[in-house]
C-alpha cells in the first residue's frame, strides 16, 4: 500500500492532446473518484496509471517508486474492468487465482487467498463454476476478488458499476466501499455518475477537456463549486445569467438576491447556479432569506418528488424539486408561489470561466 | 417450430444444390465401390467384392499413399499455422494503417487461378529454376536442390495456396478476443509472452482449429498442385483417385478410393470438433 502520483503528465494523440498537465496526489489509503463527461480523458489517466497508455509527458509514482516506464506486470496493480473482462476459460477460482500464481504462489497458500478473496466479496462456494455462469452482479465480485487478491500497492477501477441495474449498482457501492475500507488499498475510481464519486470517495477530481476542475472532498465540490463547470455537472442546478449590482447578484430590472459568494464588481456579468433541491416552496418568515415571487407554469410528478416549473422576474425559469406529500406537492400551473432561497445557496460565478 | 421451419426454407437452395451435385451421386457411387474390376474386360456386372476396400489397407502400396496423404496434410496445416498465426496476429493488433494491405496481400493470392500459381511455384523450385540457380551463383551449393516432385514442392505449393484460410480464420478468432482480457492480464503480473500463451492462445484455439480443419481438408482432397509439383510418381490420394479412373478406368477401385477420403475427412472433422468444445471449455 502506498500513495499515487501524478506529476504534470500528459497525453497526445497525434493532434489532440486528451490529457493536459494533470498533477495529482493520492494519499495512502484514500479513496479518489475521477468524474467527468465522456472524453474528458479520465479513462486515459486511469490507464496511464495502469501502463496500458504511454503518457506523452510528465511522471507517474507509486510510492517512492517512479513507474512512469513500467510495463503492467511490474507496477503491481489491481485494475476493475467495466467489462469486468474476466477469462472465460478459467474457473472463478483460477481467475482468482491468476495473479497470485504470478507471483509465484501455489497450493495451500494459493488455495486460502483464493478462498480468502472470494469470501470478502461474499462468492464463497462459486470456485468451480466458469465466469459464464454467473449473473452480471456476480461477475463484477469475481473481478473485484481478482484484483485485490495479489494485494496490489493501488487499486483502479474503470467505471466497475455502469454496466449493472440500479438496484444492483447501490448494493455494489456499499460492498464496494467496505471492501476498500477494509483493504485500506489507495484507490483510483472513475465514473462519469456523480452520485457514486460523491457517495464513494474519501475525495473527488471533476475533469474537462482533459483539465482538473477541482479536487476536493465530495461536501466542497457540491457546496462550493470553483468553476462554472463543476457547479452545473453537480447535481441539479438551475443556471441563470445576472449582473452584480451593488453587493447583491440582479437576474433582471427588479430581482435582486443575496448570496454569500465572492459579488465584488459592480456590473461584472455573472452566471447564477441555484440547486432544484435548495429552492423551498414553503414559507419560513425568516428574514435573511432570498425571497422569489413566481408563478407555476408546469407541474411534473415522479413519485417521492414533484418538480415544478416557475416563471419568475420578467422572463427567467427556475425548476424547483418539492416532497410530493408535503403541502407544496399539489400546486395547479398557474397558481402564484414563494419561493426561499438561502443565501449560501445562491452560488455566483464569473461568466469567464464558463464553457 | 416456426423458426425451425424459417431454418428449413433459409437452407433448401443449398440443401437442392448439394443433394443434386453431391449426395446423388455419391450415393450412385456406392455400388460400384463394390464391384469387381477384371483389367481389359471392365466391370464385372452384378459382382460383389470387398477387395476394393481392403486394398487401401492391406496393399504396401496404397497404404503408403494414403499415409502420405495424412502426413502431407499434416504438413501443410502446421506450416500454414507457423506462418499464418504471426500474420493474422498483425492484422489485428498491429498499427490499424496496416491493416487493409495486409488483408489484401493475404487474399490477394486467392485471386489468381491455382494452375497458374503453381506454374509459379515449378518456375521457381526445377532443378534450373530461379531459387536453384539463385542458391549456385551465391555460392551456398553446388549441384541443384531437388525441391520438385517430392513432398518439399508439394508441401510449399499447397501452403501457399492455403495460407490465406488458415489466416482469414485465424483473423477471425483474433477479433473476438477482447483487448480488456490481455490487459487484465498484463496487470495482473503477466509478462507479454505469458499472457499471449495463457489468454490469447487458448482463447484463439477454436479458430486454429477450424483453420486447421479446413487447411487439412483441402490439402489431402487437392488434385491439381500434387500434379504438377509432385509429379507423375509423387501420389497423394485425390491423384490416385484421377489416375484410377482416367487412366485405369478402374471405377471401382477409384470408387472406394474416394469413399475412404471422403470418411477420413468425417472422421477428422469429428474429432476436431469434439476437441474444440473440450478446448474453449464448452464442453
Amino acid at each position: 500500500m502506498s500513495n499515487l502520483t501524478l506529476d504534470h503528465v500528459v497525453k497526445r494523440y497525434s493532434s489532440v492532446t486528451v490529457v493536459k498537465d494533470v498533477s495529482l496526489a493520492i494519499d495512502e489509503g484514500e479513496f479518489v473518484s475521477l468524474l467527468g463527461p465522456s472524453g474528458c480523458g479520465k479513462t486515459t489517466i486511469l490507464r496511464m496509471v495502469a501502463g496500458l497508455i504511454d503518457p506523452s509527458g510528465g511522471t507517474i509514482r507509486i510510492g517512492d517508486r517512479d513507474v512512469t516506464r513500467l510495463p503492467p506486470n511490474k507496477r503491481n496493480i489491481g485494475l476493475v474492468f467495466q467489462s469486468y473482462a474476466l477469462f472465460p476459460h478459467l474457473t472463478v477460482h483460477e481467475n482468482v487465482a491468476f495473479g497470485l500464481r504470478r507471483k509465484g504462489q501455489s497450493g495451500a497458500a494459493l488455495d486460502a487467498r483464493v478462498g480468502e478473496a472470494l469470501a470478502m466479496v461474499r462468492l464463497a462456494g462459486y470456485g468451480e463454476r466458469y465466469p459464464r455462469q454467473l449473473s452480471g452482479g456476480q461477475q463484477q465480485r469475481v473481478a473485484m476478488a481478482r484484483a485485490i487478491a495479489p494485494r496490489p500497492n493501488v487499486l483502479l477501477f474503470d467505471e466497475p458499476l455502469s454496466n449493472l441495474d440500479a438496484k444492483l449498482r447501490d448494493e455494489m457501492q456499499i460492498e464496494l466501499k467496505r471492501l476498500q475500507r477494509e483493504l485500506g488499498i489507495t484507490t483510483l475510481f472513475v465514473t462519469h455518475d456523480q452520485a457514486e464519486a460523491l457517495s464513494l470517495s474519501d475525495r473527488v477530481c471533476v475533469m474537462q477537456d482533459g483539465v482538473i476542475q477541482q479536487f476536493a472532498e465530495p461536501e466542497t465540490i457540491y457546496r462550493r463549486p470553483a468553476t462554472a463547470f463543476v457547479a452545473s455537472f453537480i447535481g441539479k442546478p438551475n443556471r441563470l445569467a445576472g449582473t452584480i449590482r451593488g453587493g447583491r447578484v440582479a437576474l433582471d430590472e427588479q430581482l435582486e438576491l443575496r448570496s454569500e459568494s465572492d459579488l465584488s464588481g459592480d456590473g461584472r456579468p455573472v452566471e447564477v447556479f441555484i440547486r432544484q433541491e435548495a429552492i423551498s416552496l414553503a414559507a419560513s418568515g425568516d428574514e435573511s432569506v432570498n425571497r422569489i415571487a413566481g408563478t407555476v407554469a408546469l407541474r411534473s410528478f415522479s413519485g417521492p418528488q414533484v418538480k415544478y416549473v416557475v416563471r419568475i422576474g420578467s422572463d427567467q425559469e427556475l425548476v424547483v424539486e418539492a416532497p410530493s406529500s408535503g403541502p407544496a406537492g399539489d400546486l395547479a400551473p398557474g397558481q402564484p408561489v414563494m419561493l426561499e432561497v438561502h443565501p449560501q445557496d445562491v452560488l455566483v460565478l464569473s461568466r469567464e470561466t464558463a464553457p | 417450430m416456426r423458426s425451425w421451419r424459417t431454418g428449413v426454407l433459409l437452407f433448401s437452395p443449398l440443401l437442392l444444390v448439394l443433394a443434386g451435385a453431391f449426395i446423388v451421386p455419391l450415393i450412385l457411387l456406392a455400388p460400384t465401390s463394390f464391384r469387381e474390376y477384371q483389367p481389359g474386360m471392365g466391370i464385372v456386372a452384378g459382382s460383389f467384392t470387398l477387395q476394393n476396400y481392403v486394398r487401401i489397407v492391406a496393399d504396401d502400396y496404397y497404404r503408403e499413399v494414403v499415409l502420405r496423404t495424412l502426413g502431407l496434410g499434416v504438413g501443410v496445416t502446421v506450416a500454414c499455422l507457423l506462418l499464418g498465426y504471426p500474420v493474422a496476429y498483425l492484422i489485428v493488433r498491429g498499427r490499424p494503417g496496416w491493416r487493409l494491405p495486409l488483408t489484401l496481400l493475404v487474399i490477394f493470392p486467392l485471386m489468381l487461378n491455382l494452375v497458374v500459381r503453381s506454374f509459379g511455384w515449378i518456375v521457381l523450385l526445377t532443378n534450373r529454376g530461379v531459387v536453384n540457380n539463385l542458391l549456385i551463383d551465391v555460392g551456398l551449393i553446388e549441384a541443384p536442390l531437388k525441391l520438385m516432385f517430392n513432398v518439399t514442392g508439394v508441401t510449399i505449393g499447397l501452403t501457399h495456396i492455403y495460407l490465406p484460410f488458415m489466416v482469414l480464420m485465424l483473423v477471425a478468432a483474433l477479433q473476438n478476443v477482447p483487448r480488456d482480457l490481455e490487459a487484465a492480464a498484463a496487470t495482473l503480473g503477466s509478462s507479454r509472452f505469458h499472457v499471449f500463451r495463457a489468454v490469447t492462445l487458448p482463447l484463439t484455439a477454436p479458430g486454429i482449429i477450424a483453420g486447421s480443419i479446413l487447411v487439412f481438408v483441402l490439402t489431402i482432397s487437392a488434385l491439381v498442385t500434387p500434379r504438377m509439383l509432385g509429379g507423375p510418381t509423387y501420389q497423394v490420394m485425390a491423384t490416385l483417385i484421377y489416375d484410377e479412373y482416367m487412366q485405369l478406368l478402374d471405377w471401382p477401385s477409384g470408387s472406394a478410393l474416394s469413399f475412404a477420403l471422403a470418411l477420413a475427412t468425417l472422421l477428422i472433422i469429428w474429432i476436431s470438433s469434439r476437441m474444440t468444445k473440450r478446448w474453449a471449455g464448452l464442453a
